[in-house]
């Protein structure tokens, strides 16, 4: 089932096309990665999802809801965290909790153990006196979430949730999302580091120019990225690895990455079929660049086929 | 209670600032009934503290109430929560002046005290409705022009939040002094006598209660909520009856016992009318893609739903033309003078509202004070130059006197040329894929 569905989006500031014709569809139950450069478009993506901005042509629908005929009540669907968040420093942690949820139209006797929920669900639940103002960024990150999770929304976009925090911090933000996921919440999350999108990610779309790279989201694979270099030219090298039943992101004669799951049982599996089918294999390692170079291979195929055009 | 009214009470209403506000205020008036000097009686000082907690103080607050959001970025969660536009105007506008409310009510009691004592309980209860009225009606004018100015995106929060003060500030002295003035004079409205303070209080909870609805339909356009045209319609047609009700100001070129009453009646609801297309043409943020949206629902036939979402400046502009159109047919059915420059004037208010488009297409937000800029040389420097060099005859080409068919035709050739500048400045404002840029709020 898909919980949005963006059909020829298009939206325009004066002078400027933000996005240029954007279809897309978002599973439900799914993390989405939105990438790509500064200026692409991704949060006039994220402000259209929200009905927060009334595009200039096509449509957002969120649950089957059209932005633009039922603004409200997507609102009320949806949670947004956006990449330059305000919150009332003056305000205790429970009170700004106890307003989210009071604002999302929780009745007032179910607003107390909304916050507290919402509160120990970031890691909160020990801080509900201290003032907002008082909090680390970190903190004041995680209670930004409470306020856009109170209400349990279907849907929470996430803009830039990653930014300024520390690797603790970071990794704490990746846990929290996927317990969101498993919990049914379908989240659509922009950033710029890649390398954090696969712990959570289960889609990539890459937004370049207001338009989506290669036209549609890429499956990110659960697993390991291993690259493969020969030190003898072997044509054969990805349908070998293919018939292993490996995922394979790009191959040469000379070189493969592949995605495989499973752990170094798996691995030294693998090593061992190349050598015995004969591979003169001289690199064998994991890659932890793999995102960027699917990231990067789109964005210039993207400018390669700008520049092709009329 | 309403959750906006309660955050608003926890932010502003907090102990200290209560008691703070009470302790100064018990000793301001212990002072003055202690040792009154001139004016500082304790009457008078609570009438002045009044009018600074409710008007001068309670208008920056109101304006703060929307403006802080934005300069906090709380504003976004604010739009997404779940709260009713019209719970959210109230919540802001009596809960973000809660403080300034608390103040003003203290000192309500010293200020009406005296009025009972020597005009008795009917003119305490008056002047008490007088005073919350113009406190409420000041913050929510406050609170509707900012609701506008963040139309605007001037940027610009300190000099936001200063008109709005203004704005409010103005209203409410503006209407204590017509009403203070009133004494017992009479005043003749549509052909009936009445007390003239009477009058203003009734006028002044009128147009509060507009005021409010201004608000409302204000906050609902910042919360998504189509408003449609109707309810500005009913306001212009209101404001057009309440001003035709008058009578007409003796002007130099006009004799007002020459025209039919029928005709005066049109001419004060299009003098309304004027004001507001103006008015709006320069607040209204005129935006170049949603224009040229509205442009290709007409194209493609969609006359409603082009209506619906027409603008107040459009709807005021549509309005005055109509009204000033049917003024200078039955002017010149009764063989009137008013027909011609009627006519003239209304092409000068297409040429007007048009340059208003234009600049705004042109110089974005400061485009509108560029448009004042060029309306002031066009309506007062150019005939004042031309005026000195005795080139009388072409003083038709800036104003509607004297009254010529030249002029006319003149007027509304600027108006034709200005519109379709403006019109060719918002289709050349079409973006091409390679300007896409990623502008968040």
């Amino acid at each position: 089932m898909m919980m949005i569905e963006i059909r020829d989006l298009v939206f325009e500031y004066p002078g400027h096309r933000a996005l240029c014709g954007v279809s897309l569809s978002i599973a439900a139950g799914s993390i989405t990665a939105l990438v790509g450069p500064n200026g692409a478009g991704k949060t006039t993506l994220l402000r259209c999802m929200a009905a927060l901005e009334t595009p200039y042509a096509g449509h957002v629908a969120i649950e089957g809801l059209d932005t633009r005929d039922a603004p409200r009540a997507i609102h009320a669907r949806l949670g947004y965290l956006p990449d330059f968040f305000g919150l009332y420093d003056a305000l205790s942690v429970r009170r700004c909790l106890h307003y989210a949820a009071r604002a999302h139209g929780i009745a007032p006797h179910e607003a107390a153990g909304a916050a507290q929920a919402a509160a120990a669900r970031v890691g909160l639940a020990d801080r509900m006196e201290q003032a907002a103002g008082a909090l680390s960024r970190g903190l004041r990150q995680r209670l930004a979430i409470a306020q856009a999770i109170v209400h349990r929304p279907a849907v929470l976009l996430l803009d830039e949730p990653a930014a300024g925090l520390d690797p603790q911090a970071r990794r704490d933000l990746s846990e929290l999302l996927l317990s969101l996921r498993a919990g049914g919440m379908t989240l659509v999350v922009s950033s710029h580091i890649l390398a954090e999108l696969e712990d959570y990610s289960d889609r990539m779309v890459i937004v370049d120019h207001g338009r989506i790279a290669g036209g549609q989201s890429i499956a990110l694979k659960a697993g390991t990225h291993l690259r493969i270099r020969l030190a003898a030219a072997r044509g054969d090298l990805k349908d070998f690895l293919s018939g292993q039943g490996l995922t394979v992101a790009e191959a040469s004669a000379d070189h493969a990455l592949v995605t495989m799951a499973g752990g170094p049982p798996q691995k030294a599996a693998l090593l061992a079929a190349l050598i015995q089918a004969g591979f003169a294999v001289m690199e064998f390692s994991e890659d932890t660049r793999a995102l960027e170079d699917v990231y990067f291979e789109q964005v210039k195929s993207q400018v390669e086929s700008k520049g092709a055009a009329p | 209670m309403n959750p906006e009214l309660q955050r608003n009470l926890w932010l502003e209403a907090t102990p200290f600032r209560l008691a703070l506000i009470a302790g100064l205020l018990m000793l301001v008036f212990l002072a003055t009934s202690v040792a009154p000097m001139g004016l500082a009686t304790r009457s008078g000082a609570a009438r002045t503290l009044y009018w600074f907690f409710a008007v001068l103080w309670g208008t920056r607050s109101a304006a703060l109430s929307v403006v802080a959001e934005i300069r906090e970025r709380t504003w976004d969660g604010q739009k997404l929560s779940a709260i009713a536009p019209w719970q959210m105007v109230w919540g802001k506008l009596f809960g973000a002046t809660a403080a300034n409310w608390f103040g003003a009510l203290l000192c309500l009691p010293f200020v009406l005290l005296p009025v009972w004592q020597n005009q008795g309980l009917a003119a305490t209860l008056t002047y008490g409705i007088i005073l919350l009225s113009l406190g409420v009606f000041a913050q929510a004018i406050a609170l509707l022009s900012s609701l506008v100015l963040i139309r605007r995106n001037t940027g610009n929060w300190r000099l936001d939040i200063f008109l709005c003060q203004v704005a409010g500030i103005c209203a409410a002295f503006a209407y204590y002094t017509l009403w203070e003035r009133g004494g017992s004079q009479t005043l003749n409205w549509w052909g009936h006598a009445f007390n003239l303070s009477s009058f203003h209080l009734v006028s002044l909870l009128v147009f509060l209660a507009w005021a409010l609805v201004g608000c409302w339909r204000a906050m609902r356009a910042e919360l998504r909520v189509a408003n449609g045209p109707y309810v500005w319609l009913a306001y212009l047609a209101y404001l057009s009856f309440y001003n035709a009700g008058f009578q007409l100001p003796v002007g130099r070129h006009w004799d007002i016992a020459a025209l039919y009453p029928g005709e005066v009646k049109l001419v004060l609801a299009e003098i309304a009318l004027l004001a507001s297309a103006y008015g709006m043409a320069f607040l209204e943020p005129k935006d170049p893609v949603r224009l040229r949206w509205l442009g290709e629902q007409l194209r493609a036939g969609q006359f409603y739903k082009a209506f619906l979402a027409a603008d107040a400046w459009m709807l005021s502009y549509g309005a005055a033309l109509l009204v000033g159109l049917l003024l200078a047919v039955v002017s010149a059915a009764l063989a009137q003078p008013l027909a011609l420059p009627v006519l003239a004037m209304l092409g000068f208010l297409t040429r007007d509202v048009a340059i208003f488009v234009l600049m705004r297409s042109i110089a974005g937000a400061k485009g509108d004070f560029a448009a004042l800029a060029v309306l002031g040389a066009l309506y007062l420097l150019l005939p004042m130059i031309f005026g000195g060099v005795h080139s009388g005859a072409w003083i038709s080409m800036f104003l509607p006197f004297p009254p010529s068919s030249l002029g006319v035709l003149l007027a509304w050739a600027q108006g034709a040329v200005c519109a379709v500048w403006a019109a060719r400045s918002i289709a050349r404002d079409q973006p091409t894929a390679k300007d896409a840029v990623d502008q968040s709020q």
